[in-house]
């Protein structure tokens, strides 16, 4: 009977595209950015604080939240599309080096998201990942960016004419939306 | 026995028909696989990769407002194109990378399909080398291969692309500034 049950049943779990797409599908509801953060801080061994924790630090938080929910100057993110987790004063010596690390970061993004672009910078320790995804009419954008002390895993909903002028440049695109999602006014 | 012969003829055509779809297709893509230089980012000082692959550049074209000279200029290049890739490697000494590396690009442009442009020139210092893949009149995609000691770059652009307007793309889309310059053959006198 097991014979039997396994000679039906695998093949048809081979040939139906459901059976592949199934967990695909689950994983693209699941949160990918808290994954990634997962990623950055099992690799590291650091931990992250996210945008509660800033708003201990007074002043500094309100503006920071202002413009996540897009204050008075023009913003990059869809208003509250917003998604940071911050990780400061933390060591960021890679164990496995970059290259394991970049592996690890496409391994939980694969096949949900493109990877868009990708700088290293050996000389200043500085990487910065940049991944699109479809969002309906927007595109959601997940930048991680990881530098010698600091580093931030940002996710952000961008309105398509955004994204078409961040284009141009994509090798400050990053910067670009990291900058806009965790640095605060007085700060540029 | 007559089954399994008729099974058999039927998978082979099958196999063939793939195989040929699969040849077709390849030789219309003007996309190459880069793949082979990931390694060289563990190594490199500086290293970047960009993928924009035709539905970001229809995004581009489409929502670049072409009110600004500058955007109009830029919706003109870009439009039709399929995918702009970008690898560049900078490392801190010499033999940063190997002839291998370098040849895992120019072993996929040795295909019949591709051609180097012999009128290139770039203002840097180092190699630089241009070709074009031809699909009929038109060039349907574009690798640029430039090299120094200490440097290794790859810019691969996929469909049609207009070779005199080329450097325009330099400092836009990833496609780093190579100084190229096209030089236009001296009239035979």
């Amino acid at each position: 009977m097991k014979r039997l049950l396994a000679s039906t049943l695998l093949p048809l779990a081979l040939l139906w595209p459901g059976l592949w797409f199934a967990p695909v599908a689950v994983d693209a509801k699941g949160d990918d950015f808290g994954a990634v953060v997962k990623v950055v801080e099992e690799f590291y061994g650091v931990k992250h604080k996210g945008i509660p924790f800033l708003a201990k630090a007074g002043i500094k938080t309100v503006t920071t939240v202002a413009r996540l929910s897009g204050g008075s100057r023009k913003r990059l993110a869809e208003a509250g599309s917003v998604k940071v987790a911050f990780f400061e004063d933390q060591e960021f010596t890679p164990k496995g080096g970059v290259a394991s690390f970049r592996a690890n970061l496409k391994a939980t993004l694969l096949g949900r998201w493109l990877p868009f672009i990708q700088v290293l910078s050996l000389n200043d320790a500085a990487q910065t990942y940049v991944f699109l995804r479809d969002a309906g009419p927007k595109y959601t954008v997940l930048v991680v960016t990881i530098e010698k002390n600091d580093a931030a895993v940002v996710q952000v909903n961008l309105a398509p004419q955004t994204l078409a002028e961040l284009m141009q440049n994509p090798n400050e695109m990053g910067k670009a939306i990291t900058d806009d999602a965790t640095k605060t006014d007085d700060q540029e | 026995m007559r089954t399994l012969f008729k099974t058999m003829k039927l998978a082979s055509l099958a196999l063939l028909l793939g195989l040929s779809v699969t040849t077709t297709t390849r030789a219309q893509n003007a996309r190459i696989d880069m793949g082979p230089l990931d390694h060289l980012g563990a190594q490199a000082s500086e290293a970047v990769d960009v993928n924009i692959d035709e539905r970001l550049m229809q995004i581009t074209a489409k929502f670049l407002s072409g009110k600004e000279p500058d955007e109009v200029k830029i919706k003109e290049l870009i439009n039709g194109l399929k995918g702009i890739y970008v690898k560049s490697f900078e490392f801190e000494n010499d033999g940063g990378y190997s002839q291998a590396d370098v040849d895992s690009i120019r072993s996929q442009l040795r295909n019949p399909v591709w051609s180097k442009i012999l009128n290139i020139s770039s203002k840097r210092e180092g190699s630089i080398e241009v070709y074009v893949m031809s699909n009929a009149a038109q060039v349907g995609g574009l690798v640029v291969l430039a090299t120094d000691p200490k440097e290794l770059t790859v810019v691969n652009i996929v469909g049609p692309v207009d070779l005199e307007k080329l450097s325009q793309l330099e400092g836009q889309f990833g496609v780093p500034d190579l100084g190229i310059e096209i030089t236009k053959p001296k009239p035979k006198n």
